[in-house]
This record gives structure tokens, sequence and C-alpha cells, in this order.
């Protein structure tokens, strides 16, 4: 396929700009985003008892929702439960009180509490993932940050089809080692393209779909959206309160009666993960009970019941959902990777990284595409741009490590209240991060890029160290007890740690015989430094 | 380039909510059927049509065409559905 020079040009520039502004953020993303596939498992490791607690019962989840229903009656309006189970091994309640804040409450703390239970570092990770942390405003520039990832892959895909059949699996090793790092930003680029097209859509919609609704609500659907969306994404119709009392129904009773629904459509497996209660306590009360059918695409189905008898009211299980339903939970099913066994989401942690890869080789090529080779002296855009990615990127990974290590030092000394917890580890977090990036800021490039990354590999050691000392839970007593979650965490952050010590020597190579005249390189003189002759 | 970015983003946008209106109230059923899909697709084909207005000679031929198309996208979704002709 032939394209015109000025086409080429065009989007090359595209792709390099929407490329600069979003790769930061997005390279934040991807590295949270591959731990945060593993939310469920992470909240099991981060939590101190998590291995010795006995799993709650329904009986423990009975007694959990009627204490919310009667001590907060806001709830009996609206509320939400997790079901206990595999998944999440303690029980919660969920409402919002009246001036519309988010409650929860579980077994240890009935009054409820404005924390979401979990713990404090999956918390955070996944914060890092789809906001880098930033309160409310976090979310939406995420969403632009999507777009503009759009952007990127559409006009990379675009200056790269001439070529691309022939290029694909050109990896090109030797002297020259922009070339190499070029075709390895083109091969993982191009092999994980519907990977990314996946997250650039699902990305925005996740982060900007209120904005665009009320946008497109006059535009396109008459101003009538807003009535609409209750219906295309829940499953219990919007029934009103009778006025009249009557006794709900039992949890063990919704399960039953939704798993021998779903059993009916023809669904092998039904597995309750939560629930939705409307008006409980009144006649006209209704449970929508969402839960899992393996081996969908979208594997979330849900049943709508008369929450006081177990009348069907409606179902949206998978094989029998209407359009709205099937993309919802595809659209969920495929960012969050719930699909498939545990292999597809290790698939998905791999692509997590190697799309973070792909953000930090493309602010490495526009570094090295705009070295002056005759000059010792490069330009101050390159140099801090240099600086940036080292002390972000590299950062941002030393900070998580950091994170992981906090949580189990602090929670076990005195911060058992998670309140404290929560503030001790973000604060560890975002004070590593920052001092991260001053560091680079001081230091030449290529020092500061091999002592982080150095840094990075003996933080993320101490990771599963910091686990045994403070839970006892070592990785090999958790993989011998069978807990095989535990051990994934612990035995992956040793991976990642020798992965960083692997890229720190690979650095140091790179500054001792790369090409001179680069913002990589230690010799002759750094660029930090004012040009001396150079010595014969 | 700006000129362009920024056609692609407003007379884009309005484009894009044009081009989705049609398909998804055009297509068999009610429109409510289609309201997930439609915001899902509207995401795609807004990027397409940002990425496209890089096309465009210059800004201003940009910002006319794309004005010109979400206008006539707009008025040919609002006539049909006001004549009833699509729902």
């Amino acid at each position: 396929m032939k394209l015109s020079s000025n086409t080429l040009r065009t989007f090359t520039t595209l792709h390099t700009w929407v490329g600069l502004v979003a790769g930061f953020a997005l390279f934040v993303a991807f590295y949270a985003g591959a731990i945060t596939i593993f939310h469920h498992e992470l909240q099991a490791w981060q939590s101190p008892h998590g291995v010795e607690r006995p799993v709650e019962t329904l009986d423990d989840a009975q007694h959990l929702l009627d204490e919310t229903l009667s001590r907060h009656p806001e709830a009996r309006k609206h509320v939400g439960m997790v079901f206990p189970g595999d998944e999440y091994p303690v029980t919660a309640t969920y409402w919002q009180d009246a001036q519309g804040q988010w409650r929860f409450a579980t077994l240890d703390a009935l009054d409820g509490t404005d924390e979401m239970p979990g713990g404090a570092l999956s918390e955070l990770v996944n914060a890092l993932h789809y906001s880098l942390g930033i309160p409310v405003a976090g979310a939406y520039l995420m969403g632009i940050v999507s777009l503009l990832y759009g952007l990127a892959l559409v006009s990379g895909v675009i200056i790269h089809l001439p070529k691309l059949v022939d290029d694909l699996f050109a990896l090109r090793p030797g002297r020259n080692l922009k070339r190499l790092w070029q075709d390895a930003h083109n091969v993982i680029g191009v092999l994980s393209l519907p990977m990314h097209v996946m997250f650039a859509v699902t990305g925005a919609l996740l982060c900007l779909v209120m904005v665009v609704m009320f946008a497109l609500n006059p535009l396109v659907y008459r101003g009538q959206l807003m009535q609409a969306l209750g219906p295309a994404m829940d499953t219990a119709p919007q029934i009103a309160a009778a006025g009249r009392a009557q006794a709900p129904g039992s949890l063990a009773m919704w399960q039953a009666r939704s798993i021998e629904i779903a059993r009916a459509q023809g669904l092998e497996s039904f597995e309750p993960a939560y629930l939705k209660l409307a008006n409980a306590g009144d006649a006209n009360a209704t449970v929508e009970i969402t839960g899992e059918s393996p081996g969908a695409l979208g594997p979330l189905g849900a049943v709508a019941l008369n929450a006081n008898t177990g009348a069907l009211l409606s179902t949206q299980l998978p094989g029998q959902r209407d359009a709205n339903h099937v993309t919802l939970a595809a659209a969920y099913a495929l960012h969050f990777g719930e699909y498939g066994n545990v292999w597809v989401r290790w698939l998905y942690f791999l692509l997590g990284l190697g799309g973070a890869f792909l953000f930090y080789s493309g602010n490495l090529l526009w570094i090295e595409s705009r070295r002056k080779r005759r000059q010792a002296q490069q330009g101050r855009a390159q140099l801090w741009m240099a600086r940036a990615t080292v002390g972000v990127c590299i950062g941002v990974c030393v900070a998580i490590s950091v994170a992981f290590v906090a949580t189990q030092w602090l929670q076990s000394g005195a911060m058992r209240d998670a309140a404290q917890l929560g503030f001790g580890v973000n604060l560890a977090c975002f004070v590593a991060w920052g001092l991260c990036a001053l560091w680079a800021a001081l230091r030449p490039p290529i020092r500061a890029a091999q002592e982080l990354l150095w840094l990075a590999a003996i933080v993320t050691t101490a990771v599963p160290f910091a686990h045994g000392l403070a839970t006892g839970a070592w990785w090999w007593t958790s993989a011998a007890a069978g807990h095989w979650d535990l051990f994934a965490i612990d035995a992956g952050a040793l991976a990642i740690a020798v992965g960083f010590a692997w890229l720190a020597r690979v650095t140091a190579r790179r500054a001792r015989e790369g090409e001179p005249n680069s913002v990589w390189t230690a010799v002759p003189s750094t660029a930090t430094a004012p040009v001396e002759a150079p010595q014969t | 380039m700006w000129a362009r970015a920024l056609a692609g983003i407003v007379p884009g946008f309005l484009l894009s909510a044009g081009l989705v209106g049609l398909l998804t109230w055009s297509l068999p059923g009610s429109w409510q059927g289609t309201l997930v899909p439609g915001i899902v697709a509207f995401f795609a084909v807004w990027i397409g049509v940002m990425a496209a207005s890089f096309q465009f000679a210059n800004g201003k031929r940009a910002w006319a065409c794309l004005s010109a198309l979400a206008l006539a996208t707009l008025g040919a979704l609002w006539v049909l559905q006001t004549l009833r002709w699509i729902e």
C-alpha cells in the first residue's frame, strides 16, 4: 500500500505528539493495570489474616444484610452486597446515604464506614490505573488520555502500513540500537493491536461515559436517554414501592432460585457474585442477582426476582441477553480480562507489561531520533525528556513496590485502622514516586536510570520478604498449603525484580559501549557537565 | 495541525454523534435496544473521525467540511425522528 509522503508526515507528527502527551499516563495505567488484573488475589495477599480467616458463610452474609437494613434506613431503598465465596472472602454491603455518599458495612464494621473494604493496597494500585491516583479529575484525564491513545494507534498503523508485513517480524539486533528499539516497538504494537484498540475504546468508555451521554442526550436521543438508561443497563424492572410492608426472602432462597432459573435456561453453572436489593421490606421489593457463568464471553449475567416471593421478573443471562447487556458484559469482561481461565489473566498481565514497554520505548525513540550525532551536548528537550521518562516510568515501578512493602510493614505495626493504613500506604507510594522523579531530575539520565532500576529491583525483591516477615506466609509455605494466589504474587514480584536487575545491567552496558553523544551514554562527558575537550 | 485537531474534536464530535445516531436508530427494533452498543461505537467512530480530520489540506477546510457533514447527519437524524420514520 502506497501513501503520499504528505500523509505519512502528518501521521508521523500526530503519532509522535499524542504518544508523548499520553505516553507517561499510559505507562502508569498499563503497569498498574497489569497488577490490577490480580485485584482479588492482592486483596488476600494484603490482608494479614487472609489465610487463616475462615471463609464467611451465607449465614454470616444474611446476618450482615439484616443488620444493615435495620441499622441504616437509607439502605432499604437500595442496597448492594457481595456473596461470600472464592472471589470475595469477606462479604460486604454498600448503599448511598442521604447525601449520596457511598457507605460500606462488613461483619467487623456493622455501623458502616466510608472506606471500601478490601484493602488499601489493591485500591491504591487500582486508583493509579484509572486515575493516576488523582481524585475526581483523574478519571476524566485518563478518558482523554484513552482518546489520544486511540489516535496514536490509528496513526501508528497508518505510518507502518506500507511496510507492515516486511517489518513485522524484523528484529534487527546489531550496532544500530535505535533500529532494534524501533523494531521492538513496532512488533509489540502491531501484535497486540487488537488488545490496544479494545483498551482505548473501553478505557475512554469507562472514564467518559457520563460526560458523553450528557452531550449525546439532546443530539441523538431527544432528551430521553436518562429514562432509557435504567432498563438498558439493569436487569430488574424499576417498580415503585407499594407502601405495604412484607418480609423479604432470604439470601439462601435468592441464591437457590437464581441457580434454578439459570439451569432452566440451559446454563450449566451460575455462581451468584453480588446482588442489588431495592425497596427492602416493601411488598414490591425486587432483587437482582448477578452471577458468573464460566465459558461465556461476558460471563456475568443477572436474574431479577420479586425479593419476597422469589417470583421471576426478568433475566439477562449469557446466550439470552439483549444487545445492550451483551455489549455491556463483553466490554467489561474484555477490559478486565474476566473471561476464560487463569491463562487469560496471565496473558493480560504480560500484555500490560508489554504495553508499558511500548510507551517507554516510544519516548526513547523520540530522544534518539533527535540526537545530534556529532555533538556531545544534547538539546535541553531531549535531556529533560530522558529525565522525565526515567523519573516517571521507573519511578512508578519503584513506588508501587514501596507501597507493597509499606502495606505489610505498616499493618504489622500499629496501623490496623483501615483509614490510617490507607493514608500511610498512599503517602509511602507518592513520596517514593516524587523522590524518584527528583532524583532523576538531579542526576545525569543514564546514572539515574541505572540507580532507579537497581532500586526497583531491591524494593521489589523486598516484597515477598515483607509479606513473609509480617504474616508468616512465606512463598514456600503458601505453595505447600495450596494458597497459589499468595504464592503467585510473591513469585511474580521476584520475577519482576530479576527483570529490573537485568534492565539495569543492560542499561549499564549501553552507557559503556553504546554510541557516544547520547543522553544515555557515560562516555565521554554527559550532557549535564560542560563539554570538555576529548582526551586522547 | 491545531486547527485540524480542533475540527476533529468539535465538529467531529457532532458528526460522530450524527453517524452513530443514524445507524442505531435505523437498526430494527427500538432505539433503546441499541443504546449501549451505540455509545461504545461512538468512541471508536469519534477516534476515527479525529484521525481522518488530519487528512484535510488545512484547518479551514476541515472545519467547513466536518461542520457541513455534522449538520447534514444531525439534520437528517432530526427529520427522520420527527417524521417518525425511525424510532
